[in-house]
């Protein structure tokens, strides 16, 4: 914006437009200022909370590291963190498995009915588990998959399929037929294909689909706590709505561990952020 | 679709028919994952909503549980939640616009500011959920805050009283939609035409009427997408706040239809009924589904 750079010299007297601009342009730094308080205002709680002891955060005085340092015998959170990060890994990995080649099928490999049957697995992007949780439940857990992870990695995986299938056939629609066809010829097969010429092209949509599912699994509470039996085995946010629900732990630790759940998801989201724009407003933006 | 045939010798299936064979194969298992645990439970909902079911025997009984569930009082009450959450959707998309107008603006820092604005985005619902009972508590920061600004007899607790704890939950809503609402308006506003602006300025045009005429008709996509997901979210997403929060109450005073789900088939282990209450939430997020499908569609 040529208009708002700023005068050539500090001595020159400033005429008024550009006082008035500097002016607003203060007004609207201080605004954002202000906002951003808001929005880190979640992680100045866990903090601040975290570093106190129970007494301390009744009476309202004084810090110390007491629930930093009993953080692991009040919440199973190291075996949390792990059960969470295999659920993720392999949702994720099954998400990938299933998505690639289906979505290439989608896009490229064009059968019998295809347009209708993509138009129903992306349809099945709009059906919130709670429509169908009864049933569901009931299926897998008379498939006895409640015990270790499959049950809830396999409910992960089924509703991350329907986004994931239409953006790489979204994406895949951009890939030269030829590319292809040429690959064919020259021996590779389809599994070729996929594998040599098309997932090589389709990393920023991997990337985006791994972004968006890690955020959206390791951040879920529903399908942890009922797909996954044993208490053992439990992810992290399952862990904490638990004991927060329960009433009986101390805040304080409570915060300790919110803050540890909070970090991957964070971490993540701050390196791979242009990915989860993208695949926000992938269908409108191109 | 063109017919490329090879060379001299033909193969046994016509290159046409092998690629659709291959198709077919490999989008097996996505649509048998997808049909096994989205779309048969949808059919087996709709059998097990016309019986009485606890999960191990069911009996029909037929459209008598329809009508049982629609003069359940509790059914309306996690409508009427519903329907006096979707007052939160203005602000959950007002609020982003303003935000994102303001990044658009390029005040020094304003990467940093964005990073900062969507951070929360990351972050679960469920620690959310517990930062802002913090926030609402007797003893929390609102009442803090109140007391800062002078009034000092002001003791909130919102989230302890049926006429407030639906108010304390929209709001928490919204803060919670603020970071990916901000993020698809931001692109939006990434993916307008600056000389268009400038033009209505150089020809007069106040900022109202720029924004008026120029920016808001060029955001409409992206209102209508952030419009569908809020709707969404408020539907199927709050879950997790409400569980944190106030498992519901007090009394029914924040259970939603999702939660009204939940508690129905597990505290009271009424699976028919709480898969009857599913399909009334699938009719519902159908019914904005559609209005996204066409968003889509109209794309193609």
């Amino acid at each position: 914006m040529s208009l708002d750079t700023p005068p050539v010299a500090a001595d020159t007297p400033v005429d008024r437009r550009t006082r008035a601009r500097r002016v607003g342009r203060g007004a609207l730094f201080l605004v954002m200022v202000g906002v951003a308080v808001v929005m880190l205002y979640p992680f100045w709680v866990m903090i601040v909370d975290s570093l106190k002891s129970e007494n301390q955060f009744l009476s309202g005085h004084g810090f110390s590291w007491a629930s930093w340092r009993t953080l692991t015998s009040t919440i199973p959170i190291a075996q949390e963190v792990v059960s969470s990060t295999i659920i993720c890994a392999v949702s994720i990995l099954l998400i990938l498995l299933v998505g690639l080649p289906a979505g290439f099928a989608f896009a490229k490999l064009k059968f019998r009915a295809s347009g209708v049957i993509f138009l129903a697995i992306v349809s099945a992007m709009m059906v919130p588990l709670q429509a169908i949780l009864m049933p569901e439940f009931v299926n897998i857990t008379r498939l006895g998959l409640t015990g270790g992870y499959t049950g809830a990695v396999l409910v992960y995986a089924a509703l991350g399929t329907p986004f994931s299938v239409f953006l790489f056939a979204t994406y895949f629609r951009g890939v030269p037929d030829e590319l292809i066809e040429a690959g064919i010829v020259d021996g590779l097969g389809y599994v070729g294909a996929l594998w040599r010429l098309v997932v090589p092209v389709a990393i920023p949509a991997i990337a985006t689909v791994t972004v968006l599912q890690f955020i959206q699994i390791w951040d879920d509470l529903l399908v942890g706590l009922l797909f996954i039996q044993n208490t053992s085995e439990r992810p992290i946010t399952v862990g904490l709505a638990v004991l927060a629900a329960g009433r009986t732990t101390s805040i304080p630790a409570l915060m300790a561990g919110s803050l540890v759940s909070a970090l991957p998801a964070m971490i993540v989201y701050l390196i791979f952020q242009r990915y989860l724009v993208k695949g926000l407003t992938m269908g409108i933006d191109r | 679709m063109i017919e490329t045939t090879v060379g001299a010798r033909p193969p046994r299936l016509t290159l046409r028919r092998r690629r659709q064979v291959a198709g077919a194969l490999f989008a097996l298992p996505a649509v048998a994952l997808v049909a096994g645990l989205i779309a048969v439970p949808i059919g087996q909902a709709i059998y097990y909503s016309f019986t009485q079911w606890n999960g191990l025997t069911s009996t029909w009984i037929g459209p008598s549980t329809w009508t049982q569930a629609f003069h359940n009082p509790n059914l309306w009450t996690a409508l009427e939640n519903n329907a006096w959450l979707l007052l939160a959707v203005p602000f959950a998309l007002g609020l982003p616009l303003l935000i994102a107008m303001l990044l658009h603006q390029r005040v020094v820092g304003w990467r940093i500011f964005r990073s900062i604005y969507f951070l929360p985005t990351a972050i679960s619902w469920v620690v959310l959920g517990l930062v802002a009972e913090r926030f609402f508590a007797y003893q929390g920061t609102l009442n803090s805050l109140l007391h800062f600004i002078g009034l000092a007899h002001v003791n909130t607790n919102m989230l302890g009283y049926e006429s407030t704890a639906l108010s304390a939950l929209g709001i928490t809503f919204v803060f919670t939609m603020i970071g990916t609402n901000t993020m698809l308006f931001l692109t939006g506003l990434a993916t307008l035409d600056t000389s268009l602006e400038e033009a209505a300025r150089i020809d007069g045009a106040g900022r109202w009427r720029i924004f008026r005429h120029i920016t808001l008709p060029h955001l409409s996509r992206f209102i209508q997408l952030a419009f569908v997901m809020t709707v969404i979210a408020l539907f199927s997403a709050l879950f997790s706040l409400i569980f944190v929060m106030t498992g519901g109450g007090p009394g029914y005073a924040t259970t939603t239809m999702e939660f009204l789900i939940y508690q129905t088939g597990f505290a009271q282990g009424d699976f028919g009924t709480a898969a009857l209450y599913g399909l009334i939430l699938f009719v519902l997020t159908a019914i904005v589904g559609i209005v996204q499908l066409r968003l889509i569609g109209s794309d193609e």
